[in-house]
């Protein structure tokens, strides 16, 4: 248990507040400690742009906070006096667990950095553990918040077969010809199917994202099933689809979470065409081993001043009751998680396009997961 | 007799009217035909807004069409603007809306324009029927 008291110098906070807001050179930051915090640690901070890690050092080479720096280009050291000793340092994040780290980091100091270690650093790594666990809460609410608007397209693709099932079977009642009566009813099986399928892919898409999370995920599996999950969401009439899929193209990530961006992007690049109709083209690529994947829209495009905010939290352009202004962000989240890129081309009345990178998974000579 | 009846023969059974079914499922079309042929209507069919349009356009469709049973979500010309199109060029011709997806507020704007009856699918043969009978009864109130 932390017991936490919170200081806070009126007088200091209302002279800075407005500075520190705009405050462009990004605080530069140490990290101390490769185990699971530190690993948390690098993954929340170098999504945050005003922050610079300038290393990582464990005496473990093989700790997963230093694999996981190694992937993100973050320098790592096994030599924490060389660490510490680095005059650009503003911040010392010591999350060794290791009392005399403290004492250590004291006495060695620059006398510009600071110190965060011992309870302090606890509380930072619970704070982490939280946000983590707030961040999965509002992916799935902003998912389920989206399912409300598949209402139409469900009740159009449950009840066109109901409709079928119902014809067949009345006219079952009165029919007298044998031939017809079996296609008659083998019409009626394939329609059932079909709306169990409907069931099925939603109950799939609905649950909470797996925790067990990071496994090799085919993108163009992935992005064929998040086909399926956006024509409930939009209508797909007059649009018309372009496939260019780079076989073999495969990340590292969450299944469940990969879906979710690519249902959004999918169903952002359809609402764009909404009014007349339009392109839309879904393609991967793999190229120096980094996979790329292309969601394009010859849509309503996005204003210029519009651009910046896109990934902001509560950003939307749509109608009240049309969307939360989470999907974006969301999206982004993810992609961050997943050590991607997104960028964002978009032209007023021509189109937008979407493009994701990442790195390529490395086939680990098992069946691709789909 | 009623002279201005509509019905007339095919191969000499009496035709009831002359329907024209506006789907974009062929499924859906397949089988309001099958309900109805088998009471005595002409079924035609239509797989969006825009052949609709072209349909009671073209030849005696323009004058001996008796009823349309439209569905809204569509591509091309979808339901509510062929509605729209068919209630200012044909306001003699009743519309009967046949959709998967219950909303009152487009119900009310439907009836409001004028619309027979809007049924929500899947819908039973009989009241598919009596909305299609109730549908030709306007027609010929509107022809006295």
């Amino acid at each position: 248990m932390v017991k936490v008291v919170l200081l806070c110098n009126r007088a200091t906070v209302s002279l800075q507040g407005d500075r520190l807001m705009e405050r462009s050179d990004p605080t530069k930051v140490a990290i101390l400690g490769g185990g699971r915090g530190g690993r948390a640690l690098l993954d929340l901070l170098h999504q945050i742009p005003s922050i610079e890690i300038v290393g990582i050092a464990d005496s473990d080479p093989a700790a997963p906070g230093l694999q996981r720096a190694r992937e993100l280009k973050v320098p790592v050291t096994t030599n924490v006096p060389d660490l510490i000793s680095d005059h650009g340092v503003g911040l010392l994040l010591d999350v060794t667990g290791d009392p005399e780290m403290e004492a250590y980091l004291h006495a060695h100091k620059l006398p510009t950095a600071e110190i965060l270690s011992g309870s302090a650093s606890r509380l930072l790594w619970k704070l982490i553990q939280h946000e983590s666990k707030l961040e999965a809460e509002l992916l799935h609410s902003e998912k389920l918040a989206g399912i409300g608007s598949f209402a139409a397209g469900i009740a159009h693709d449950i009840n066109n077969p109901l409709q079928l099932i119902l014809g067949l079977a009345e006219n079952l009642t009165v029919e007298r010809d044998l031939a017809a009566v079996h296609e008659q009813a083998r019409d009626i099986i394939e329609a059932v199917k079909q709306t169990s399928a409907i069931c099925r892919d939603l109950t799939r898409y609905s649950r909470r994202a797996s925790p067990h999370g990071n496994v090799m995920v085919s993108v163009n599996g992935k992005l064929d099933e998040a086909l399926k999950i956006a024509r409930y969401a939009s209508s797909f009439h007059d649009i018309e689809m372009i496939k260019h899929y780079q076989s073999g193209a495969a990340v590292t990530g969450n299944p469940d979470e990969l879906l979710h961006v690519l249902v959004n992007l999918i169903t952002n690049a359809v609402h764009a065409m909404e009014r007349r109709g339009g392109t839309l083209t879904l393609e991967t690529t793999l190229l120096d081993g980094q996979v790329g994947v292309r969601i394009s829209d010859t849509g309503c495009g996005i204003a210029p001043d519009n651009i910046p905010e896109i990934f902001e939290p509560f950003f939307t352009t749509k109608a009240p009751g049309k969307g939360t202004g989470l999907g974006l962000y969301n999206v982004k989240t993810i992609i961050n998680k997943m050590h991607g890129t997104i960028a964002v081309d978009s032209q007023i009345d021509k189109g937008t396009t979407v493009t994701l990178t990442f790195p390529n998974a490395e086939p680990v000579g098992q069946g691709w997961p789909s | 007799m009623n002279e201005f009846k509509s019905g007339f023969f095919v191969g000499g059974e009496a035709c009831e009217g002359r329907v024209l079914v506006v789907d974009d499922e062929p499924d859906i079309r397949k089988v309001v035909k099958m309900t109805l042929e088998k009471s005595g209507y002409e079924v035609i069919e239509a797989e969006n807004g825009e052949k609709a349009i072209d349909v009671i356009n073209s030849g005696e469709n323009r004058l001996l069409l008796d009823v349309v049973i439209c569905d809204i979500r569509m591509p091309k010309i979808n339901g509510a603007e062929a509605v729209a199109y068919f209630r200012s060029n044909y306001p003699r011709v009743p519309l009967v809306v046949l959709t998967g997806f219950p909303d009152p507020d487009m119900a009310t704007s439907f009836l409001r324009q004028g619309v027979v009856d809007y049924l929500v699918k899947p819908v039973q043969g009989e009241t598919l029927r009596s909305a299609v009978a109730r549908a030709i009864e306007q027609r010929e109130l509107a022809r006295l």
